[in-house]
């Protein structure tokens, strides 16, 4: 099958790659800027536009893969419904529910399959995770607390920092965390939170929020880019009978160069290598499911949901109140 | 050298208290009262001291300063009761388990002349003057976010009690940070909102977890976890752990890892063995000093009332489902 890649950015170099891992070929790259589609399509030989409609449409085009700017995905996803190609969107799925909604009948109208890419489901860790929960060994998980964030990412024209297009931290970073804990713990009863959203004299953002799950469970969520570098994720569940602890610090490799003179201090790059990197699973995910072999772990709904509880924690922020879904 | 004594050892840091008073050349640990005669006479014994039995004889003697470590309703009473015989107190946090209460031991020593002063151990840890000091030193420019813990096992006891304790794990463990947070800062709490419950131990009938989150004077976010959710094979008891989001930069902190790893087939069980200092003592040492000098301890009991208030406030906040303001 073929593959086309919609926004050549960071993500688009990212799924460009792990889509061809999975087997498929990248056949034409599509930006806003025709030089982020060219730099792209280079790495693999396809076509390059910055006619993102005119490659959606293109005959030999199965599946469209979108990575652009949260607010500019609805729109190719429609498009590519309504032109019978499947979909992976990166998440948020989308902007506001009215999109992911209208994301959601397109595709459904059209007969072909959504992926979003809640890659976390994905990550070995958080297996791992899942894995000790289910066998029980911390008995019933009653509270959690996840940390995710650093350096506040800037993006192509800054959107990330643009908290309209971006949503901030909660909504961009810690997404994963919210789709992560309904995954694990079911559906969220009520959400509280607080955020920075700071845009002078520096542009930074930090989020404090807590889930009510529907069963009782309580999560504490906190996102950050806010620090001045790096990129941290730390989990802690605390059962009747044990608790469970990640954080990505305690990496197994840190390497050190002493080569960035003039650069300030060197930046230590925790890395933790695995034998298939999690983005290459959900595309595998992905395809298994359009040869018919098996569900993937993640449907378009959780990512709508996923997308309700961000927005609740953002309307909960802005009004001090917590927030019912 | 000054006479201390101390009153009921219902909470475990008494043990550490009479220990550290022990320790100190210019101080005696003249007499233990305890309203259970058993534990105070096995606890006198322990600490080389004398048990009294009746608590007017107690402090009617010529005992300068009391170490008030009761269950946490019982504090008023036995501070009024002190402040009464012009004993100077330091009374183990939660300074009390309402507002009313709390103002009412801040009056009665102002009226009989005494000091008092709350138990928050945290200001005397070395790893929080270090913050203190960088902080102080506008490391971090204006202060606008701090993401905080104070996680612990569960104490148990009369700790699950909430006729004793007022509350569970939100009650016992809000207070050290809300109090380390209004010394970094300098301001005030002003909403809360809590989210608790029991939610890690069966059988129990209080909250072992709170996800409390608070603003300060000028906008200050701030979320913190008052929990017992450390399980038994948990390395170590607990910790306090902040991190700050500031202007300049960014400040991580878990305050008592200053810890060796141990690994023994006798305890099979992986735990930590803190080396950092006795922050206990120097709370102690304070105290004596300002016994001897009669002057109010560092940490007073304005500073445990504040720490109440905002205790109070999430508990409210839990009934209420609301954000609530912190009351004054
Ligand atoms: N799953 C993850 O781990 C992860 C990590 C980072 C970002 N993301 C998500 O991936 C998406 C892309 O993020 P990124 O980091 O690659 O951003 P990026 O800014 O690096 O890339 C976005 C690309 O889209 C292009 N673009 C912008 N508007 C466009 C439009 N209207 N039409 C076509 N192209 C357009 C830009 O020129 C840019 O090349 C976002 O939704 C983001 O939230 C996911």
């Amino acid at each position: 099958m073929n593959v086309a890649i919609i926004g050549c950015g960071g993500m688009g170099h990212m799924h460009a790659r792990m889509a061809a891992n999975a087997g498929l070929k990248v056949v034409v790259c599509g930006d806003k800027f025709k030089r982020k589609a060219d730099a792209l399509a280079k790495k693999f030989d396809a076509a390059a536009s910055d006619d993102c409609m005119e490659v959606i449409t293109r005959p030999d085009v199965d599946i469209v893969a979108i990575a652009t700017p949260t607010p500019v995905h609805t729109q190719y996803v429609v498009a590519a419904a309504e032109a019978g190609k499947h979909v992976f969107c990166e998440k948020p799925f989308g902007r506001t529910v009215h999109q992911c909604k209208e994301a959601i009948a397109a595709v459904k109208k059209a007969g072909v399959r959504l992926f979003v890419g809640h890659v976390v489901r994905y990550f070995q860790e958080f297996e791992a995770i899942k894995a000790q929960v289910d066998a029980g060994k911390i008995g019933r998980v009653g509270f959690i607390r996840t940390y995710r964030g650093g350096i506040m990412p800037e993006g192509e024209e800054m959107w990330f920092r643009d908290y309209d297009q971006s949503g901030g931290v909660t909504f961009d970073c810690v997404i994963h965390d919210l789709d992560w804990l309904r995954y694990m713990f079911g559906d969220v009863d009520h959400v509280f939170s607080q955020h920075l959203q700071r845009s002078t004299p520096e542009t930074m953002d930090y989020s404090q929020t807590t889930l009510r799950m529907k069963s009782g469970v309580i999560a504490n969520v906190i996102g950050t880019w806010a620090h001045p570098s790096g990129f941290r994720v730390k989990t802690e569940l605390c059962g009747e009978s044990g608790m469970i602890q990640y954080d990505s610090a305690e990496s197994p490799i840190h390497a050190m160069s002493r080569g960035n003179a003039g650069a300030g201090p060197g930046m230590i790059v925790p890395s933790s290598p695995v034998p298939v990197s999690p983005y290459q699973l959900e595309w595998e995910d992905f395809v298994a499911w359009l040869y018919e072999e098996r569900e993937p772990r993640v449907t378009a709904h959780d990512a709508l949901e996923a997308v309700r509880i961000g927005l609740a924690a953002l309307q909960s922020a802005e009004s001090g109140k917590p927030v019912f879904l | 050298m000054t006479k201390i004594g101390m009153m009921s050892f219902a909470h475990m840091h008494a043990c550490s208290y009479a220990a550290c008073v022990n320790q100190l050349a210019d101080a005696e640990l003249t007499a233990i009262w305890d309203d259970d005669a058993a534990r105070g006479q096995s606890m006198a014994k322990q600490y080389k001291t004398t048990f009294m039995a009746d608590m007017k004889k107690f402090l009617a003697s010529d005992i300068e300063g009391v170490i008030i470590c009761s269950e946490n309703v019982k504090h008023r009473a036995m501070t009024e009761a002190a402040a009464k015989a012009g004993k100077w107190v330091l009374c183990e946090k939660p300074l009390a388990t309402t507002v009313d209460d709390a103002k009412a031991m801040v009056a009665a020593c102002k009226k009989a002349k005494v000091g008092l002063g709350t138990a928050f151990p945290c200001r005397y840890a070395p790893t929080l003057i270090e913050l203190k000091d960088r902080v102080a030193r506008g490391e971090l420019g204006e202060i606008y976010a701090a993401s905080t813990t104070n996680n612990g096992s569960y104490p148990g006891g009369w700790f699950a009690d909430d006729a004793l304790s007022g509350g569970g794990a939100t009650m016992d463990h809000t207070v050290h940070v809300v109090d380390v947070l209004r010394w970094l800062t300098g301001k005030e709490f002003t909403k809360a909102y809590c989210e608790n419950g029991r939610l890690i131990h069966k059988n129990i009938h209080t909250d072992d977890v709170g996800s409390v989150h608070l603003e300060m004077d000028g906008g200050l976010i701030v979320s913190h976890i008052a929990s017992w959710n450390r399980s038994k094979s948990f390395p170590t008891w607990g910790d306090v752990t902040l991190e700050l989001i500031g202007e300049k930069g960014v400040i991580e902190v878990d305050a008592f890892n200053q810890k060796i790893n141990v690994y023994s087939d006798k305890q099979m069980k992986a735990e930590w063995a803190n080396w950092g200092g006795n922050m206990d003592l120097g709370l102690v040492q304070d105290f004596v000093a300002a016994v001897r000098e009669r002057r109010d301890p560092p940490v007073t009991g304005l500073d445990g009332l504040r720490a109440v208030e905002v205790t109070v406030a999430a508990y409210r906040s839990v009934q209420t489902g609301k954000m609530v303001r912190v009351a004054s």
